[in-house]
């Protein structure tokens, strides 16, 4: 795997291997798309309705594209104010916000309903973060759905190659999270 | 955190990502994108309900698989001859409900120029507001229904 800044310094994203373009671009791209939305929400037509009350696959799809538009702005205009801890909270809420290579995910801005999108990314830093991939969560937990649960095999694949190359330290890590 | 830095562009992509150059033009564009995308959640759903594959809505329209499928993504810039080809082949209105669903108009035909202009930010008068002509709309409307 390779990456790729997405905000020099601060935001970066995996490109995985045989991938043209990165995880953050291929979400976006996701998001962005009415086929691929369709396609997805027809597929979580019961998780839309059961958890978001939604029933009206039409609305999702543009709610979803006004949506990701959003956080996209969000995250051109972050660009220059830099702060990326605004856009990003812990994943497990127990965590720590500011632990070394935690799983953050940042939320969407929310419009009639809180937002279904999610980006995934690890901390490495002060306000440094690596995005994995990003996914629409219409569940309670990631471990419910097939494509949520990818997200967290996702993140955990690029944590031990992180590890393993030596980029943090693994005892540190440990340590951290008996501390935790 | 240096060393973190460093391993980041030391593995950097061969290639750079895109991303940026196209959120910025998804940016500018918004302001009609949002009708694009639209259009194109409305005609996947209506070919839906008519079973209509891509490659028969493109004979119907006279135009190539290829087109249907850029008008599909929402991010052409359809002309109105586009529009009136797709409403046609798929007997639907699209512009009168676009301007409905993206920018919450409800007005009559006559106010629509002037809703068009607020909503653009171009104000041609000043001391008219969208809320005024919705309100003023709603307002014909219950007079029309007791007279």
């Amino acid at each position: 795997m390779t990456f790729d800044p997405i905000i020099p310094e601060s935001l970066w994203s995996v490109r995985y291997d045989n991938c043209k373009e990165n995880a953050f671009f291929q979400v976006f791209s996701q998001w962005t798309d009415p086929m691929w939305l369709r396609d997805f929400f027809f597929h979580h037509k019961h998780d839309l309705n059961e958890y978001f009350k939604v029933t009206n696959v039409d609305s999702a799809i543009y709610e979803t594209i006004a949506d990701a538009h959003a956080l996209q702005c969000l995250i051109l205009d972050l660009a220059v104010e830099g702060d990326l801890n605004r856009v990003f909270r812990p994943l497990e809420p127990s965590r720590m916000s500011d632990m070394l290579l935690g799983k953050e995910k940042a939320k969407g801005e929310a419009f009639k309903h809180p937002s279904w999108l999610r980006i995934y990314a690890l901390k490495v830093g002060e306000s440094t973060y690596i995005v994995t991939g990003g996914a629409i969560k219409l569940t309670a937990t990631m471990q419910e759905r097939e494509h949520t649960l990818e997200e967290l095999k996702k993140m955990e694949m690029v944590r031990n190659y992180l590890i393993s190359e030596g980029v943090v330290d693994a005892e540190g890590f440990i340590d951290f999270l008996q501390a935790d | 955190m240096d060393k973190v830095l460093d391993f980041l562009k030391s593995h950097q992509s061969p290639t750079p990502s895109r991303w940026r150059e196209d959120a910025e033009w998804r940016r500018a564009n918004w302001g009609w994108l949002r009708y694009s995308q639209f259009i194109a959640i409305r005609m996947l759903s209506r070919m839906d309900e008519l079973h209509i594959t891509q490659a028969s809505l493109a004979e119907k329209m006279d135009c190539s698989q290829q087109y249907i499928s850029k008008i599909l993504k929402g991010q052409e810039n359809l002309s109105l001859e586009s529009i009136w080809r797709i409403e046609s082949a798929l007997g639907i209105d699209l512009v009168k409900s676009a301007l409905t669903y993206v920018s919450g108009y409800t007005g009559t035909e006559s106010q629509r120029p002037q809703y068009l202009n607020n909503s653009g930010g171009e104000d041609l008068d000043p001391n008219i507001k969208t809320s005024d002509l919705v309100e003023g709309y709603k307002a014909s409307r219950k007079k029309r229904k007791r007279t």
